[in-house]
């Protein structure tokens, strides 16, 4: 539990005008982190670098929560040939809507965080792919990385160093499955976004066949600080299992929604009555989705003494996912909420796999019709039924990330689910 | 040598390779659509799912954690695995669906899903006899549907090309056809268009799919998704007759399926050599049953007084030959064999025009430069070029030949199945002053021009064998009866149901498609023995008679060439006979 948030200073979104300027945000401390690493590059050797974040256990920020130093280390011994960093800015899911406040307000912490890495990892290219509904953060971000150019921390031989990186956007055409890191890689090379089969991981064989490492514009964002401050410091940050800052974002039925910067292990209901205004309208909290569509839903009555990690919200049975909290008050129809999550899931599915191309469809049409008045109680089985053979079936997580909701609904608000099954055995007597 | 455990059962394999392969290379059986054993592995249609499991090793100790009855402890994956996507590793256990009821009921719940959108009528449906989804289903599906919404209703008839309809419903996105235009024939024509269940295979806006080897997909979908715009709704599988055979149209001799029923060829489908051809063959090719079962040649013609050909009986054909042939002396003949016909055919056609004292042996390959691919299609338009080689023909062009007809002046032209006025722009008036013979199936410009024409069985009417461009010799097998034999007598002849059970009253029956013609080799066969003709009973025989007597057939035999899928000669030799 953090108790002292109210005197908590952001660092990723810092209050500072234009910081998303290059010479407003070297004036503060910006590009310290890599200068540090080049110049000093006896002490910061790339296996050093690597062994720092994975020390100050960055968890993934988009959904996985992975330690992103572990992650890099899977990159095998460099052989000459190219590697690739592929920065993942395909934020899809609903509730979730973070990463466009790095890319308007502090670009350059990102694009810092993926330098270092590309430095941890001797990658040759950095890509950012970046939701191509984010035209203008896009053109944000391209400005960043121009100026990134103009001031040598991009290119060849950065600062008078011997390692050289580029970086190039890429905006995706609008699939939710292409923030998924295999099919991202397909879509970055032109195909359609279709998840790959592993083994092999992207760290054996990537973009190009060649070794790739993906991480979330968050996470990498996270990366200058831990260099700048050090694992200890950036462990001081929440709970030792999930440490360091999170962007929140805050969204539904609250008073002040919003991307808030905290530090994790914030009190669930510290985040939603204090930070985010709490319920709008004085009303009761019915539900939180805590970490976007995907994460299963919890009861109002499950928060209590919950924090925003991994370790307390798998506790409860929930994911800390992107920490994208979608809160829902007391008037909320659950099955209307689940049966609109599972359209999103129905029309993004990427049809490879069996389960998930014809499971999405199935909860979503069977939720319709109890939605609509017209469902029955054996509907509910079918549904946990549908769940049951489409977790854990298919190449990636999206069958489980469009089953888990369904399922927990109906564990958790079941009674509102049967009321609506009910209502028609009572009208068709 | 590392060992796997299926289903309880102990195997050892040598080579690294997946599970689903290893298990079907091994007699088991697994329900999958979307793997093909030449194409990448997708592992999405997720329906050959296992259990498997590696034993634990307790590294102190050095060797495995055993039970209380000594049998290893497995710790198996958490998740059903995908057999076509698992890597074996020494000391695997796999459960399949004979083994785990887990395994069991998770393929029926996959078939569940597959069958939700898809169009369920199978009595319509082209592929009904033939498809995977409907026999895995009777094998590993559940006994019905909870699936009581609105289908999903995608596009039909779809005209992707000039060969390929699509049927959109019935698509159950194995990707199989993309990944063939993607890996196989590589002009990626095709690809997935939409998402979740509404997608379907498509070409790029404004764009067809004629890839020339289009219709591999027709063969490839597991479903009646995508049909032969040529074949469809022509007939039922149940009702035809499967016969191997090589494609005639190229060099290359892809190895073919003849489908068969009322004594036509319906349609020709490729059948896996992996020497040859693998699953695949080229469109043209297929569509070049038609020639098996239209103009046709049959019974004997013969032009009387240079008038046009009447038909004669093969009594008289054969008397006229016999006639012709006393008029001559053996050096006035001229004899053109053919890269079209057999091996068979043309060494019973040269030896006995040897024995007839000819000395003028000559073929025309049947050769266009650039025709060719990389892949399956040579430039090469005969079945057995080489073969005619083999057998000491030689290799003249169109100007040689005229250029010998016109300076030897042969009194007798034979020529054997080869439309050589026809596909060379030779003049008619070359022959004018020699007697013209042809053994022809096909009535063509040669036939026409011919003072007599021999009606030839077909290469889907008779067993012969043919040497491909690489120096592989490969055989028939008739699929089609003719006027003179049965296939209830013939036991190389494959039967259908219908001809089993089937009666001579059947309205599918019709006498009219039985061809008045015998082989090539069996007309020298029944010239009277004051010819001193070699007589044959068969064209085994012949095979025999040929392995015994030039070097290059060495040790060829039917028995052979079926259990060898076709024999690899010494390519060398060939060339050598040819400069002979």
């Amino acid at each position: 539990m953090v108790n002292d948030w109210k005197s908590y200073q952001p660092v990723l979104l810092p209050a500072i005008k234009d910081l998303h300027e290059i010479s407003v945000y070297e004036k503060n401390g910006g590009y310290k982190a890599l200068n540090t690493v080049l110049k000093d590059s006896d002490t910061w050797s790339p296996g050093r670098v690597t062994d720092e974040v994975k020390a100050a256990n960055i968890r993934g920020r988009g959904g996985a929560g992975f330690n992103a130093g572990l992650k890099w280390s899977f990159m095998p011994e460099p052989d000459g040939k190219p590697r690739y960093l592929a920065c993942n800015g395909d934020e899809s899911e609903p509730g979730t809507f973070k990463d466009r406040k790095l890319f308007e307000f502090n670009p350059h912490l990102f694009i810092e965080g993926a330098i270092i890495a590309a430095y941890a990892m001797h990658v040759d290219a950095i890509y950012v792919y970046i939701r191509g509904e984010y035209r203008p953060f896009v053109k944000m971000l391209q400005r960043a990385i121009d100026q990134a150019y103009e001031k040598g921390y991009l290119g060849k031989n950065i600062k008078g160093s011997d390692f050289s990186v580029e970086m190039y956007t890429h905006m995706g055409a609008g699939a939710y499955i292409c923030g998924e890191e295999s099919s991202l890689m397909e879509s970055l090379e032109g195909k359609r976004g279709y998840p790959r089969v592993k083994p092999p991981f992207p760290a054996q064989r990537g973009l190009w066949g060649r070794p790739t490492t993906i991480n979330n514009i968050e996470t990498l964002a996270n990366v200058p600080l831990v260099i700048n401050n050090g694992a200890e410091w950036y462990k001081s940050f929440g709970p030792d299992s999930h440490p360091g800052p999170v962007l929140y974002g805050i969204s539904g039925h609250v008073n002040r929604p919003g991307v808030y910067e905290y530090p994790a292990g914030m009190s669930v209901m510290t985040l939603i009555n204090e930070v985010a205004g709490g319920v709008r309208g004085g009303k009761k909290l019915k539900a939180l989705i805590p970490g976007g569509s995907s994460t299963p839903p919890l009861r109002a009555d499950m928060l209590e003494g919950v924090t925003m990690d991994s370790d307390s919200l798998r506790e409860v049975g929930s994911m800390m996912g992107t920490a994208g909290m979608v809160v829902l008050d007391e008037d909320t129809d659950m099955v209307d909420v689940i049966w609109r999550i599972s359209h999103f899931y129905h029309h993004e599915s990427c049809g490879q796999c069996t389960p998930c191309r014809e499971g999405t469809g199935w909860l979503e049409k069977t939720l319709l019709k109890i939605r609509d008045g017209n469902g029955e109680m054996r509907d509910l089985d079918l549904l946990l039924a549908i769940c049951n053979r489409m977790e854990g079936r298919t190449i990636c997580a999206l069958a489980d990330a469009a089953a888990w909701p369904v399922r927990y609904s109906i564990e958790r608000f079941r009674d509102e689910f049967e009321q609506k099954c009910k209502k028609t055995v009572y009208a068709m007597a | 040598m590392p060992e796997i455990f299926i289903d309880n059962i102990r195997y050892e394999y040598e080579k690294p390779g997946k599970v689903l392969q290893f298990m079907l290379d091994n007699g088991m059986d697994l329900p999958f659509f979307c793997y093909h054993p030449s194409l990448s592995v997708p592992a999405n249609c997720r329906q050959c799912i296992v259990k498997a499991g590696m034993p634990i090793f307790d590294k102190d100790k050095g060797t495995f954690e055993t039970d209380e009855d000594g049998n290893r402890k497995i710790r198996f994956f958490p998740k059903l695995m995908t057999a076509c996507s698992l890597d074996m590793a020494d000391g695997m256990v796999i459960h399949s669906h004979v083994t785990d009821d887990l395994v069991k009921q998770a393929q029926a719940d996959n078939l569940e899903f597959i069958l939700i959108n898809h169009p369920l009528d199978c009595p319509i449906c082209d592929q009904a006899g033939e498809c995977p989804l409907q026999i895995l289903t009777y094998k590993y599906g559940p006994e019905g549907s909870r699936f009581e919404h609105k289908k999903v209703h995608k596009p039909k008839a779809i005209q992707l090309g000039p060969r390929v309809i699509l049927d959109a419903e019935r698509c159950i996105n194995c990707t199989r056809c993309v990944r063939f235009t993607d890996e196989i024939s590589k002009s990626r024509q095709l690809t997935i268009i939409s998402r979740g269940d509404k997608n379907y295979p498509m070409t790029a806006d404004g764009e067809t799919f004629d890839d020339p080897y289009s219709l591999n997909t027709v063969d490839i979908c597991p479903v009646g998704a995508l049909t032969s715009a040529d074949f469809r709704f022509k007939a039922r599988v149940w009702e035809m007759n499967q016969t191997p055979g090589i494609d005639m149209t190229n060099g290359k001799g892809c190895n073919t399926y003849l489908w068969t029923r009322d004594n036509l060829v319906l349609r020709i489908t490729p059948r896996f050599n992996e020497a040859v051809n693998d699953h695949w063959m080229p469109d043209y090719a297929r569509l070049d049953y038609k020639k098996y079962n239209e103009n046709r040649v049959s019974r004997p013609h013969l032009k009387l007084d240079d008038r046009d050909q009447v038909k004669t009986s093969w009594n008289n054909a054969e008397l006229t030959f016999g006639e012709e042939l006393d008029k001559v002396k053996g050096s006035d003949i001229l004899v053109i064999g053919s890269a079209h016909a057999s091996v068979e055919d043309n060494f019973a056609f040269r030896s006995f025009f040897e024995q007839k004292g000819a000395e003028s042996f000559v073929f025309l390959p049947h050769v266009e430069p650039g025709f060719g691919d990389d892949l399956l299609i040579s430039d090469d338009h005969a079945p057995n070029s080489n073969g005619v080689r083999a057998l000491g023909f030689q290799e003249e062009d169109e100007k040689s030949l005229a250029k010998r007809i016109e300076s030897t002046k042969p009194k007798i032209i034979a020529i054997l199945e080869d439309d050589l006025l026809g596909r060379t722009g030779l003049p008619g008036q070359l022959f004018g002053e020699s007697y013209t013979i042809i053994w022809a199936s096909n009535h063509s410009e040669t036939t026409r021009s011919a003072n007599l024409v021999i009606p030839v069985t077909c290469a889907a009417e008779h067993a012969a064998s043919y040497v491909n461009v690489d120096g592989r010799i490969q055989r028939t097998v008739p699929a089609k009866e003719t006027l003179y034999t049965n296939r209830r007598l013939n036991l190389e002849m494959s039967m259908a149901r219908l001809d089993h059970y089937g009666t001579k009253f059947d309205n599918w029956v019709s006498d009219d498609n039985r061809v008045d013609c015998i082989p090539a080799w069996e007309f020298f066969s029944r010239i009277p023995s004051s010819q001193q003709a070699e007589r044959w009973k068969t064209s085994r025989e012949i095979m025999e008679a040929i392995s015994t007597r030039i070097p290059v057939f060495e040790g060829v035999s039917y028995d052979r060439m079926d259990d060898e899928n076709g024999i690899q000669l010494e390519i060398k030799k060939i060339t050598e006979a040819n400069t002979v």
